[in-house]
């Protein structure tokens, strides 16, 4: 089966500085598909890049038959890709049921007049959103709280609303920007349960960037390391354990003289032996 | 779980016929105002001799209409517009100079005073054609000068869209105080300077010039013949216009496209990335502004019991600050709180002129003038409107009441309050 999301040598520069560099991906349908790499390697950018919110430099991203470089950020989403953030993005203002109820203004058929005029057609999108939005809450078990405001949710549950947002769009291809953040162990294992049951039951593609590895090697079929910008290593969890070009950026060289390294640690280790030789350039 | 299912059985549930005030709410509430506003028409002078009384009442009306408006752009959609007394401006000029001319192909003539008689009634009956015209005219002209400010400046943020607003208000402004065609013709001498009246932007600009110089510069419009701008809006059309105004501004709060405005406030990245495309809703928000705007300014100029004169000077920086200051004091994005802001400022202006003209301060300020002070009690004005900013700023940034709608709680809910 040929890739449902692909990007073809996609460069980025932030003025001289090469975030990504020719990095290439071949995600298929119904994937959970990891992107991992230390503090810096770029995942975040990448993900910028597919959603439109930074401009490619070089290379090419498509959705099936759709070039996703023309469009902005709002077409994108409409092409189907539907993300979370890093650092968790919700309406503040907005109650938790509104908050779902924006995505649903995509795919809403009445305009402003006829919301000035509270239309048959205007009820109708209010109607069928407002029982998605509804449904998706409980699915996420957030549907008591509905009319609390966004903000007063605690940490784990605003990412469990930022997903559901996402889901509203009815999107082909779920960006997951570190779901994990922040989760204890229990937490961790729960979610690796709802990004499979979200692929299965919405028949969804999902891309992970994510540093628990707990998560990343437990859920994903396939996994890209990044370091530096530069795509390092390719392959299924069992194969990412064991490279060594992945255990060295994640822990220097040395590391693969103490030991044989099939234990990635649960958290990425950020010191870096400064005197150990750089394993890429 | 099957998800798909539980949508649709959850789809059904929401397909139960709507309550009655849901569906005949909106039909109601106009039959309502139309009603009051009739009742008004014939009973507020009447009940009110006093013609400056009733100007405050109307005015509460108009400003109204100022503050919801701008309630869109500055409160729902987070934008710093501080140019409306622009689009005021537009709307006044246009529906004063409809007007005018409407009024003359109607006949002419002084219009009748408010008591009851024949000639009243027919100019009553007048002004059920002129007036929605006029209206009309002054809103869409203020919405296309909406469009062209719009489109360009909604890629700035903050302080820059302030500086471009409140730029475009003032080059307005002084463009028809300041328009003269002397002896020596200043504009028609440019326009030799640009490539001579066969020239394309020549005869344009000199249109344009003999336009603007027709509008009274300084002194203001008043009317073809100079008598004042027949005023045909009575407490009827202020108070009618003024609720479905209101009606309007509630409805587009909350509905998808109030909602996915103030989610663009609220995180412009994250409202992208779920569809919403922040340069649409922008200008919509300004276009739909600026109309508002448009219709307050024309609601202005041919108020009965108003100022019959259109002047510059009614649309200078302060009256665009005065229409901040009623959205803030209120609570940005509320409709209530909007309503509020005016209802404030509005009182607080007037009151204090009237004070002003009271016998006692007029002759305690002639007595102090014999000792060499001055008395202008106009400068209470901004004291009263710089305490209470102080005080809400440290009490209450978001405003009297926020965001909220505080008579109507239920409404801030979803419609069904009952879980699917």
């Amino acid at each position: 089966m040929s890739a449902l999301l692909e990007l073809a040598s996609v460069t980025k520069y932030f003025g001289g500085l090469c975030a990504v560099s020719d990095v290439s991906l071949a995600i298929k349908k119904n994937a959970i598909f990891g992107l991992i790499g230390p503090n810096g390697a770029g995942k975040t950018t990448v993900f910028n890049l597919i959603t439109g919110v930074y401009k490619t430099d070089k290379g090419t991203i498509r959705l099936g038959a759709t070039d996703l470089l023309p469009l902005r950020p709002s077409a994108i989403a409409r092409a189907g890709i539907a993300r979370t953030f890093q650092n968790i993005r919700l309406f503040g203002q907005l109650s938790v049921l509104e908050n779902l109820l924006v995505a649903g203004e995509l795919t809403k058929k009445a305009g402003i007049f006829s919301a000035v005029m509270r239309s048959r057609h205007h009820h109708a999108d209010e109607d069928l959103h407002l029982a998605e939005a509804r449904s998706l809450l409980e699915v996420f078990e957030l549907g008591d709280k509905a009319d609390d405001a966004s903000t007063s949710l605690s940490y784990g549950n605003q990412r469990k609303l930022e997903i559901a947002r996402a889901m509203m769009l009815k999107p082909k291809v779920l960006l997951l920007d570190e779901p994990a953040a922040g989760m204890n162990y229990g937490e961790a294992e729960g979610l690796k349960k709802q990004i499979r049951w979200l692929r299965d039951t919405f028949d969804l593609t999902v891309v992970l960037v994510e540093h628990n590895m707990q998560v990343v090697m437990g859920v994903c079929d396939e996994i890209q390391v990044l370091d530096h910008g530069e795509p390092i290593a390719y392959g299924t969890p069992e194969q990412i354990r064991t490279d060594e070009k992945v255990l060295a950026a994640y822990l220097g060289d040395e590391s693969l003289a103490m030991g044989q390294g099939t234990d990635v640690p649960a958290v990425e280790l950020p010191v870096k032996d400064p005197n150990a030789p750089e394993a890429h350039s | 779980m099957d998800s798909a299912k539980q949508a649709d059985e959850s789809k059904k549930g929401h397909e139960k016929p709507r309550s009655a005030k849901d569906r005949f709410g909106g039909a109601i509430f106009v039959v309502g105002s139309l009603l009051v506003a009739l009742v008004a028409e014939f009973l507020l002078p009447r009940l009110i001799e006093d013609s400056s009384v009733r100007n405050i009442l109307m005015t509460i009306c108009c400003n109204a209409v100022v503050a919801l408006s701008l309630n869109v752009i500055n409160g729902m959609a987070g934008q710093f517009s501080i140019g409306h007394a622009g689009f005021m401006a537009l709307g006044a000029y246009t529906a004063a100079l409809i007007v005018s001319a409407m009024h003359t192909s109607f006949g002419g003539g002084t219009l009748p005073p408010t008591s009851f008689d024949h000639d009243y009634l027919v100019a009553f009956g007048h002004s059920f054609a002129i007036v929605p015209v006029a209206l009309l005219a002054g809103a869409l002209v203020a919405a296309l000068f909406g469009l062209l400010v719009g489109l360009p400046s909604l890629r700035l943020r903050g302080d820059y869209l302030a500086i471009v607003t409140l730029g475009f208000a003032e080059i307005l402004r002084l463009s028809v105080a300041t328009t003269r065609l002397g002896n020596d013709e200043t504009v028609g001498e440019a326009v030799h300077a640009i490539g001579g009246p066969n020239g394309f932007f020549g005869p344009v600009f000199h249109v344009g010039s003999v336009f603007l110089s027709s509008l009274g510069g300084k002194k203001g419009y008043s009317g073809p013949d100079g008598a004042g701008v027949p005023l045909y809006a009575g407490p009827f059309w202020v108070i009618f216009i003024t609720a479905l105004v209101a009606l309007v501004a509630w409805r587009l709060k909350f509905s998808g496209w109030g909602r996915a405005l103030r989610a663009l406030r609220e995180d412009e990245i994250a409202s992208e990335a779920v569809g919403v495309d922040p340069t649409r809703y922008k200008v919509t928000s300004f276009v739909i502004s600026a109309f508002g705007g448009g219709l307050a300014g024309a609601l202005y100029a041919i108020m009965r019991d108003g100022n019959p004169v259109v002047q510059p000077d009614s649309f200078t920086f302060q009256t665009s600050f005065d229409a901040i200051t009623m959205v803030i004091i209120g609570g940005s994005g509320s409709v209530t709180g909007a309503i509020l802001g005016a209802v404030f400022v509005t009182v607080t202006v007037k009151l204090i002129e009237l004070v002003q003209h009271a016998d006692v301060v007029q002759n305690l300020s002639s007595s102090l003038e014999a000792h060499g002070f001055s008395l202008d009690l106009n400068a209470l004005r901004m004291m009263i409107y710089a305490g209470v900013i102080i005080a809400l700023m440290v009490l209450r940034p978001e405003g009297v009441f926020g965001e909220r709608e505080p008579f109507f709680k239920k409404r801030m809910r979803t419609r069904e309050g009952a879980p699917a």
